[in-house]
């Protein structure tokens, strides 16, 4: 199966802080990756890095097999990313940011899919109330539907599922597994740890900017081995 | 009590001083000092062309204007600390999680920020006429007798501008009737009393006769429109859901007919819905318009140059601070996951910037007709655009999207005032020739398309920042 991602040697540093340090990372078509990390591990920085929101320190990364260094906004033009802080314009209400989203992705028939996303993640009531003033689950909603909104083949998505309820978790949960299985590839950041289990078909386990495991999760549950006792040994060998 | 004014002394400190450094935010004052010492420097040439009198009545004004902007800031310009740092994060919102009343903190925060300002302007200020007047032989008292007059001028424009957003924040049409009564007096004064209301400041005619009641007068009225404020400020902490009626789509296709359509909609929303609205342009825009208007007024009697022609370069300048207004309610940040540059954004910005700028257009040319000088209203029209432009496109070039934080830093504050006040002498210079002669000013377009330009690739090369 064709790579959808493609990492070499990609680094970023802060100052004299190494954030992230990858020497190679492949992601295929149709997989659900979760990428496993304890906090300031370079989760979020590795979504930042491939979406091209920031500039590697050095090296390159082929994402849809564009050069993140090349094109960054083509790339952000293909897929979809929920970024890990939630963060619409303030002014705007709800029903305004996924019309404003959009029309900057020219989008058709805006309304209707609109429309079609606050009734699947069942926001409908909020929707004219100023995203400044959303709870945070329902800000979480909002995100959710930008990024899907264009129908994307890949999404980034950084702690999607954190602040949903129970019922909307499931809806989101099937839809992503849903997703993989019609073609589409995930790019999941997480440190919950029971969501990946779950749903993942792969995860890597990022400690200190470096990429300490990949694998198949499948493999885990053939050695019996729990994913948490298998995360937590990992990370203290690191 | 003391420790919560320490505490929101460096929490100030550091909340400036971690966007750039420590050095370059200690810098700002060093700067205003030097500017200070220069300026100072020229004033045996300045009383050639205008009276002593009517200087050190402008030096006083300019402290109550700073007063009154700063006012302002500190209650309107919360939103913006508010949208950055979150509700709790700063002391200032403790009240909500603390043992803490609302007032007290009010008053602390007050304190901190006349505290902060004296040390950060008025300080610098003195010291650089001081060390001015030792080269000009003007006695050292003076600096000292400037170092009470203006930190009291600064503090009644302080006072004035907290009461007035109190009252806003109460009732609009409070405050329009207030500001209304005050012009109506002060035409009653000017007019048919024939008494010189400006010359009325009681830190001013301190400044002249030395007599202690003027002060007790200014410490007065400091205290009685300070107390009132935060006896009567209401603080909300809004947990209500606001609703609105979908309006993006219809005001976008109003705007059609720029490629940025939709983003121009957003920014008016912006501007709309977000605390303040009107206030916010009462306080930053008209205001300071009103008081320039008033000290020209009395400014140009003296000097032989054309008063619309003049307005119009000081208009240009002060309308791009609508560029800083139309910044401060977007963070990069909403973009950065989208298929958006820097650049787009920025365009986007100026889009909506020409669009709010029609405002000033009206002024200038309510200006031109009730002073019959519509003769002259072309070439102010040409100035007011190109100076607006030109010096919008210096703050983007300098600031990008952040010119609420960057222009604080003193080596960016140091290369916008170089780059914009030669301009702006040499206008001033050229009025006074034939105010004809500005026509030329159209000129400036050209180096300011081209310094926008270069910000798109300069602003596109930088990693944003989260500020």
């Amino acid at each position: 199966m064709e790579n959808i991602i493609e990492v070499r040697n990609l680094v970023k540093k802060f100052g004299d802080l190494t954030a992230v340090n990858i020497d190679s990372l492949k992601i295929r078509r149709g997989e659900l990756f979760g990428l496993l990390g304890p906090n300031g591990s370079g989760k979020t920085t590795t979504v930042k890095l491939l979406t091209g929101q920031i500039r590697p320190t050095k090296g390159d990364a082929k994402v849809l097999g564009i050069s993140i260094l090349k094109d960054p906004i083509k790339i952000r033009e293909l897929v979809g990313i929920i970024p890990e802080q939630e963060n619409p314009p303030s002014f705007l209400t709800a029903e305004e940011y996924l019309y404003f989203v959009a029309k900057i992705r020219k989008l058709d028939n805006i309304r209707k899919k609109c429309e079609e996303w606050f009734k699947f993640l069942e926001f409908e009531d909020q929707r004219d109330v100023l995203c400044k003033d959303l709870s945070r689950g329902t800000r979480q909603k909002l995100m959710f539907a930008q990024a899907f909104i264009h129908e994307p083949t890949l999404a980034f998505i950084d702690e999607p599922l954190i602040n949903l309820d129970p019922i909307i978790q499931r809806k989101v949960k099937d839809y992503l597994m849903e997703f993989v299985k019609k073609g589409g590839t995930i790019f999941f950041s997480t440190h919950v740890l029971e969501i990946a289990e779950e749903i993942c078909t792969t995860i890597g386990i990022i400690d200190k900017g470096k990429i300490i495991y990949k694998g198949p999760i499948k493999e885990l549950k053939k050695r019996r081995q729990h994913l948490e006792q298998f995360f937590i040994k990992l990370v203290k060998e690191s | 009590m003391f420790e919560i004014f320490w505490n929101m002394m460096k929490e100030e400190w550091r909340i400036h001083s971690s966007i750039f450094g420590n050095f370059m935010f200690a810098l700002f004052p060093i700067v205003l000092l030097f500017f200070s010492f220069a300026g100072s420097l020229v004033i045996p040439i300045f009383i050639e062309i205008l009276p002593l009198k009517q200087v050190i009545l402008i030096a006083h004004y300019s402290f109550v204007l700073l007063g009154l902007s700063v006012g302002s800031f500190g209650l309107l310009g919360r939103e913006a600390m508010n949208r950055r740092f979150g509700h709790a994060s700063l002391i200032a919102y403790s009240s909500r999680n603390l043992p803490i009343s609302d007032k007290r903190i009010l008053l602390n925060f007050y304190v901190k920020d006349i505290v902060y300002y004296f040390l950060l302007w008025i300080l610098p200020f003195v010291f650089g006429f001081a060390i001015a007047s030792q080269i000009i032989s003007v006695d050292i008292s003076y600096a000292l007798l400037f170092l009470i007059t203006l930190t009291l001028s600064f503090l009644i424009g302080l006072s004035i501008s907290f009461f007035l957003s109190t009252v806003y924040v109460h009732s609009l049409k409070l405050l329009i009737a207030i500001i209304l009564s005050l012009i109506t007096l002060n035409t009653f004064f000017t007019i048919y009393l024939k008494i010189d209301i400006l010359a009325l400041l009681p830190p001013l005619v301190f400044f002249y006769n030395r007599s202690v009641f003027q002060v007790f007068l200014s410490l007065l009225i400091i205290f009685v429109l300070s107390g009132l404020s935060i006896l009567f400020m209401k603080v909300e902490y809004t947990e209500k859901k606001r609703r609105f009626k979908d309006r993006l789509e219809d005001l976008s296709n109003r705007f059609k007919f720029s490629n940025y359509s939709v983003f121009i909609a957003k920014d008016f929303l912006d501007l709309d819905r977000s605390e303040g609205g009107v206030g916010k342009i009462i306080f930053s825009f008209l205001f300071p318009i009103a008081i320039i208007w008033v000290m020209l007024y009395f400014f140009l009697k003296f000097v032989p140059v054309n008063y619309l022609i003049i307005f119009s370069i000081l208009l240009g300048v002060i309308s791009s601070s609508v560029y800083n207004w139309l910044t401060e309610f977007d963070l990069f940040t909403s973009y950065s996951f989208l298929p958006v540059k820097v650049s787009t954004v920025m365009k986007s910005k100026i889009h909506s910037y020409a669009m709010i700028n029609l405002v000033s257009i009206f002024i200038l040319f309510l200006l031109a007709i009730w002073r019959n000088e519509l003769n002259y209203f072309a070439p102010a029209l040409l100035t007011l655009i190109s100076i607006s432009f030109y010096t919008l496109s210096i703050t983007i070039y300098l600031t990008g999207l952040y010119p609420n934080v960057l222009l604080y830093n003193a080596k960016i504050f140091l290369i916008y005032v170089i780059s914009i006040s030669p301009i702006l002498l040499v206008m001033i210079f050229l009025s006074m020739l034939d105010p004809s002669i500005l026509f030329i000013s159209l000129t400036l377009l050209l180096p300011s398309f081209h310094i926008l330009r270069k910000s798109y690739e300069k602003w596109e090369e930088w990693e944003q920042p989260s500020f």
